[in-house]
């Protein structure tokens, strides 16, 4: 905690107001991707995040894919997305100027969040958190890098290699291709998020001891936990798990599962038989065979199996295969809908593998009303974005903003910081800020 | 925080060094599987007592989930369990019966933070809901994580973390174009959504300290899972043209490609974004073969064409030791890693060197290395302290030392079947 009262901000305006979990909080952001990722949740929970950029905004923002906004800009949407209820100073940190108004804010806040792509060199990172944290010694000075801080801080990385390095692109994709990435950037995703997550925990420590510290994300580290359980089953069966595009021989199995089904009119997870254990999978099972009956498509195999019993880690190939095949000519004469109405509602253990478009209409997210309209028709962009990634019954979350024009809150933060008009103007036509 | 630590293992000073950032706080864990596990074992591995309330005949459903040590199976011998929940107490209680319920309940005001992913109402109907155990403890935060969310049509739903990336949007986003969604490794939503819900728990801690007040905080898995793809939902809107699953290719990219290496499933990633990079690219490829027809393409030609460039590349790394590559890659500044699976991985240096593996002894399973959390803390470095519990393991301590109960209550509850 600075010496800043709850809910208020360095601008004497309230960000997120004081019933948000993290209102008199106040986090530096320098990003290019994976911090501006981690500071959007932070914003969400009603800290005051400010972006410092160099001057005339960050690379970040043209960062592509992107389109071209109707006032002439061109608009990362990664940027626009996780940039929402910021606000941005720009300064150009290579002055002496500039570094001097880091650290007077860097006094004044209570978490920095930055990542490898914008400090450029482990070296560079150094410099900004000695000036930052011996601004502050109560700082919770947070950093996302590939492999984290240490010996391999230097390894050239992108989101392509950790999704590797991680374990995670060896297990995805079909056998006869080469292994696939997640085509979304998952490795950078997770390794935000995670940082959110880390630095908060900082943050608690530091208001109740007064200790701040440095936290180091490991990108690598993050994506192995998407695979939740690849390592021990090595160590407990000397087995590695390979991948197998829509089906896959997973946790021990010793036969291929098949979990993507093409239906009418797409695609379903399904996981019938084999491989996963209890009750949930004996009711799933039942239901389908069930309906299946109702609709002529009932077959001996169904039956011919204790499928989901104590021998469902060892079903033999071909007898998973004929079964499957019964199920899957089933499956492929009903639509989407009717999987979900009458397969997922009656207990089948089943889900339908959304699109992109399909996600905004799909039934449980908008009857949660969990989509949110951002009004920003200044750069073409007003569209629904994702809502509350959870409901704090006495914090909710806060309201979506659009993002922050650069260098949109330079004065009124620089002000709050205790900067003369004077001096600002100075800095302004020495192009420090 | 409350009074009534166990162990002094794990109690002690917030603060006092060594002891982790939630030394002292007390967490009564009903989470199972992999989405609530996860959330509380980042505030076991850092110093809470984490007590996970279990049963014998309902015990969590991955301790029922291969891989079992050696494959055979036992309640003690699932690796899918051992992973999530490292240094955790477990306790074994017949929540069907009302008496095993009453001492849950009693243990409501010790604790600090509750935490359940139970479908929606299941809490409810034991009487240990949020109301319920509020009127015991008003600092309490209670955490509850569910696959669709409290609400909606789809709240009562049964599902695991694999129709929940389904229905997240993850699985139509991975694999080729030209073939159905390839389902990555790992159920997302289980992976993503304890990194939200750790950062709204972490949050409403900060709240409480300034407040006194506890609350409630729900989550969607399914829901924490979509706010990763804001910008794909951002790109259709707004060009009317929807992001798709599309193998490896990345537009921009002078290489982006998974390339076939010696040996047998043998592959490396490797991506060139500028000219100094492309430059470096054709340098390390040198002793491995021809790159003469790589060279002659112009830096537009080379955007232009990936499937080519792909081509061309990998018939020069296919000889190539992978590990050697990812060297001569990097020390000519080219991103690259090799595809590491899940034996490598336990190998791999870089993950060693972070101190991410926990080597971790359990009477049953012996000892195995334990995935350690993502993130360094300098000051409070976080810390396993013991391997995944035994069902039922610190029953007798937790009733002693939490709830005050005495050998001889202890020994009754046994025999009549509320401890297990």
């Amino acid at each position: 905690m600075t010496d800043v009262p709850p809910g208020a901000t360095v601008s004497g305006q309230a960000r997120g107001g004081p019933g948000a979990a993290l209102a008199g909080c106040r986090v530096l952001e320098l990003s290019h991707s994976a911090a501006a990722v981690a500071g959007r949740v932070l914003a969400d929970l009603g800290a005051e995040v400010i972006k410092l950029e160099p001057p005339g905004g960050e690379p970040a923002r043209q960062a592509e894919p992107a389109f071209d906004g109707p006032d002439g800009q061109r608009h990362g949407f990664a940027f626009l997305a996780f940039n929402l209820g910021k606000r941005s100073v720009t300064v150009d940190t290579g002055t002496a100027a500039g570094r001097e108004i880091l650290t007077r804010l860097a006094a004044a806040s209570d978490i920095v969040l930055t990542d490898w792509e914008r400090s450029g060199s482990p070296e560079e990172a150094d410099r900004l958190r000695a000036l930052c944290s011996a601004a502050n010694p109560r700082l919770v000075f947070c950093e996302i890098w590939p492999y984290g801080r240490g010996e391999y801080q230097d390894t050239a990385a992108t989101d392509l290699t950790i999704q590797a390095q991680g374990g995670h692109l060896y297990l995805n994709g079909d056998t006869d291709r080469p292994p696939v990435r997640v085509s979304a950037p998952v490795a950078v995703l997770a390794g935000g998020v995670e940082a959110a997550s880390a630095a908060l925990m900082a943050y608690y420590h530091a208001l109740r001891t007064g200790e701040g510290q440095q936290v180091d994300v490991s990108m690598q580290a993050c994506v192995i936990w998407t695979l939740l359980n690849t390592t021990m089953t090595w160590q407990c069966m000397d087995i590695d798990e390979i991948r197998g595009g829509a089906v896959k021989k997973e946790r021990g199995n010793s036969f291929f599962t098949r979990l993507v089904w093409p239906c009418k009119d797409g695609f379903i997870q399904f996981g019938p038989v084999g491989g996963g254990g209890g009750k949930a999978r004996d009711i799933s099972l039942d239901a389908l065979i069930e309906w299946m009956r109702e609709e002529g498509f009932f077959d001996e195999i169904l039956l011919a199996h204790d499928w989901n019993g104590p021998n469902r880690f060892s079903v033999p190939q071909q007898a998973y295969d004929a079964v499957t095949e019964v199920i899957g000519a089933f499956i492929a004469t009903r639509t989407m809908d009717e999987l979900i109405k009458r397969g997922m509602k009656r207990r089948i253990l089943l889900a339908p593998i959304y699109t992109v478009p399909q996600l905004l209409q799909a039934e449980q997210l908008t009857a949660r009303g969990y989509f949110r309209e951002v009004p920003d028709d200044r750069r073409g962009a007003t569209a629904l974005h994702p809502g509350p990634f959870a409901r704090l019954s006495e914090t909710p979350l806060v309201e979506l903003r659009p993002a922050p024009d650069p260098g949109a809150d330079t004065t009124a933060v620089l002000a709050a910081a205790g900067l003369t008009p004077t001096e600002i103007s100075a800095l302004r036509r020495a192009e420090v800020i | 925080m409350s009074s009534g630590q166990a162990d002094q293992r794990d109690s002690g000073a917030p603060g006092e060094p060594g002891r982790g950032i939630f030394a002292g706080l007390n967490v009564l864990d009903f989470t199972w599987a992999a989405a609530g596990p996860i959330i509380t074992k980042q505030l076991s591995d850092n110093g809470a007592m984490v007590v996970k309330i279990e049963s014998s005949s309902h015990p969590d459903s991955v301790r029922l989930g291969a891989p079992f040590k050696d494959a055979k199976p036992g309640i003690n011998r699932s690796g899918f369990f051992a992973d999530f929940n490292s240094s955790k107490r477990s306790v074994a209680v017949n929540m069907g019966s009302d008496e095993g319920r009453a001492l849950v309940l009693r243990m409501a005001a010790w604790a600090d933070v509750v935490a359940e992913n139970f479908r929606p109402g299941v809490m409810d109907r034991w009487g240990l809901g949020y109301d319920r155990m509020r009127e015991a403890n008003p600092r309490l935060i209670y955490v509850s994580s569910s696959l669709y969310g409290d609400d909606g049509p789809w709240s009562g739903l049964a599902g695991f973390g694999a129709q929940g990336a389904a229905a997240a949007g993850i699985h139509g986003l991975t694999g080729w174009p030209d073939r159905p969604p390839a389902v990555p490794k790992g159920a997302y939503t289980d992976s993503t959504s304890p990194r939200y819900a750790m950062a709204a728990l972490a949050a409403a801690l900060v709240w409480r300290e300034r407040s006194g007040l506890g609350q409630r905080i729900e989550l969607s898995q399914v829901e924490a899972t979509v706010e990763i793809l804001a910008p794909q939902l951002l790109e259709y809107q707004l060009t009317g043209a929807a992001p798709d699953r599309a193998g490896n290719a990345l537009p921009g990219r002078r290489l982006h490609a998974v390339l076939p290496c010696a040996g047998d499933d043998a592959w490396i990633a490797v991506e060139v974004r500028t000219d100094a990079e492309w430059e470096g690219l054709l340098g390390a490829l040198d002793r491995y073969g021809d790159t003469e027809p790589l060279r002659k393409l112009t830096a537009v030609e080379s955007l232009d064409r990936p499937a080519e460039v792909e081509r061309l590349a990998a018939a020069i790394t296919a000889t190539a030791d992978r590990f050697e590559l990812m060297e001569r890659l990097q020390a000519a500044g080219v991103p690259s890693g090799v595809v590491l699976s899940g034996s490598d991985l336990l190998a791999d240096r870089r993950l060693r060197s972070h101190g991410h593996f926990w080597a971790l002894a359990h009477p049953e399973m012996g000892t195995l290395d334990y995935n350690g959390p993502a993130y360094r803390l300098e000051r409070t470095p976080s810390r396993l302290t013991s391997a995944a519990p035994l069902l039922g393991e610190h029953t007798d301590e937790v009733m002693r030392t939490v709830l005050g109960l005495d050998e001889a209550e202890i020994a009754r509850l046994h025999a009549n079947g509320v401890l297990q």
